[in-house]
């Protein structure tokens, strides 16, 4: 019903999700729209909304090298090895990027590295959610739930701070984001299939 | 003739497809709404979906834009 009344308004390519999320096989985001939305204005240029996600990735990976310290078996701690690297790639180009924006050298906006929110990236509370997931992310599959529904909920946020945001710069900066989320989101989730 | 839109038949994605046209496209590309109502929405919904209830669509074609594909459930 929705697809034909946009079709009838004159939108040029439309498509009626058969099945709907019910048939959905795959990971879900949740929570409402507003959640977290209160982290940004509005109104943020590239750069500011830089230093937002540079401050919610940094929080994600002092969060799994928190981790690391208190996990005995070595798959484990490899798998969450491999996750702060990805989210120190993920930093270094948020930084590649802000450099340029700000016409700075690479090596300068050492500012950034300081700004570590209490926030995850995803929008979870450290403190909370670490003493709420410590058990979990003793094993290889645990950590891989835990980060795939971490990795689903950036994405998620990302594209709702998208939404949010009035910037079509700003919004450029965000879909990138949300893009290498979800490159990062399959690559776990091949993983996550492996060990199932 | 408008009632004749009422007949036309909408392409339809099954769930791998939309999840291959989420993963073959870049994000910004294209749009994703979700019509139901926001109880739905908040317990799961496809990441980056746009919330638009059904009995509101109506009203908020003006902020979509018409050229992007849209895949809607």
């Amino acid at each position: 019903m929705a697809a034909q009344l946009l079709i009838g308004q004159g939108f040029k390519e439309v498509y009626n999700f058969k099945g709907g999320i019910m048939s959905w096989q795959g990971l879900t985001a949740f929570g409402p729209v507003e959640l977290n939305l209160d982290l940004i204005r509005g109104d943020e240029a590239p750069a500011e909304m830089i230093e937002i996600a540079f401050g919610l990735e940094g929080a994600l990976q002092k969060f799994y090298l928190t981790v690391i310290n208190l996990v005995s078996d070595s798959q484990t701690v490899a798998l969450l090895k491999n996750l702060v690297a990805v989210e120190e790639k993920h930093q270094q180009m948020l930084l590649h990027e802000y450099a340029q924006i700000k016409n700075l050298d690479a090596d300068a906006p050492q500012v950034l590295v300081n700004q570590l929110p209490e926030i995850l990236e995803g929008g979870f509370r450290f403190s909370e959610f670490f003493s709420q997931n410590q058990e979990v992310m003793q094993t290889v599959s645990g950590v891989l739930d835990l980060a795939l529904m971490l990795e689903i909920q950036a994405l998620d946020l990302y594209l709702r701070f998208a939404f949010k945001t009035m910037e079509a710069s700003t919004q450029k900066v965000l879909f990138d984001l949300a893009d290498q989320e979800k490159a990062h989101l399959s690559s776990l989730g091949k993983l996550a299939g492996t060990k199932n | 003739m408008f009632w004749k839109r009422l007949f036309t038949s909408v392409p339809s994605l099954e769930a791998q497809e939309v999840k291959d046209y989420m993963a073959q496209h870049r994000e910004g590309t294209y749009d994703l709404i979700d019509v139901r109502q926001p109880g739905e929405y908040e317990k799961a919904h496809l990441p980056g979906a746009r919330l638009i209830p059904l009995p509101e669509l109506a009203n908020v074609l003006d902020q979509l834009d018409r050229e992007k594909p849209i895949i809607v459930y």
